[in-house]
């Protein structure tokens, strides 16, 4: 069971989406994460910049015949954020559920 | 909890499962893995009505050996492209049992296919009937899988 845990740097909806879509694969390309996020590439490379100095997330560079691509995949530590703030978000529903007002 | 509405949270909630399901979208094989099936299906038919029967049974175990090599590293569908790799939980264990069930069926149907043409006198029946169930194999593969794993919410 994971421990309910809010991470202010997950919650903004882009990085949201990046940290998921990284969650559900074992590494991303750059470009497949900026066609299906629809960021630019300075606009990407800021949020992965972000996830990384958190520890969040690695990049690597690969060579791919004569161009050079960028991998990104989740770390044991994004992976555990992620999940902590997703139970987070599910116990916010829940609580809120339970309220008369049901806000 | 940190001032995070419940309306908030069901939106944030929605856009990580958007994203997993877009991650869903990607399970699946090669495009090159289907064209070279049928390739292999039309090579099998041709030398199954003309070759000798020994050439055919090689060609069938060469086929075998060849397929199974690939399946070890294609079959669970986390590999359709280069882009990104679906990861095992969210793959799945199910999809290299619908792609061998699917092309069981279609060894059936190649074989059905090849008693119809031949009860209705069409000459080289065997080769006719690889040659449509490759044509369904190579253009349909990837639709026939998706509908597949749908079904069997794989």
């Amino acid at each position: 069971m994971t421990e309910p845990l809010f991470d202010e740097l997950i919650h903004p909806s882009t990085r949201l989406s990046l940290m998921a879509t990284l969650t559900a694969a074992d590494w991303a390309e750059f470009g497949y994460l900026k066609e299906q996020l629809g960021l630019s590439d300075s606009a990407l490379s800021k949020q992965l910049a972000t996830l990384e100095e958190a520890g969040y997330v690695t990049t690597e560079r690969r060579l791919s015949g004569t161009r050079r691509k960028v991998r990104a995949r989740l770390t044991d530590t994004g992976r555990t954020a992620f999940q902590g703030h997703i139970a987070a978000l599910q116990e916010i529903i829940a609580e809120a559920a339970g309220r008369p007002d049901g806000s | 909890m940190d001032g995070i509405a419940a309306e908030e949270a069901r939106t944030a909630l929605d856009a990580a499962d958007r994203a997993r399901r877009q991650v869903e979208q990607e399970i699946g094989l090669p495009r090159g893995y289907w064209w070279a099936m049928a390739g292999g299906w039309l090579l099998l038919g041709v030398l199954g009505s003309e070759a000798p029967r020994w050439a055919a049974g090689m060609a069938t175990v060469v086929f075998g050996a060849a397929h199974t090599t690939l399946a070890a590293r294609l079959l669970d569908g986390r590999r359709r492209t280069g882009r990104l790799q679906v990861s095992r939980s969210v793959a799945g264990h199910r999809v290299p049992l619908i792609v061998v069930g699917m092309l069981v069926v279609l060894v059936g149907a190649t074989i059905l296919a090849a008693l119809v043409l031949d009860a209705d006198g069409a000459g080289h029946a065997a080769i006719w009937a690889a040659v449509l169930v490759a044509a369904v194999v190579g253009f349909g593969g990837p639709e026939i899988l998706r509908v597949l794993r749908r079904w069997a919410r794989a």
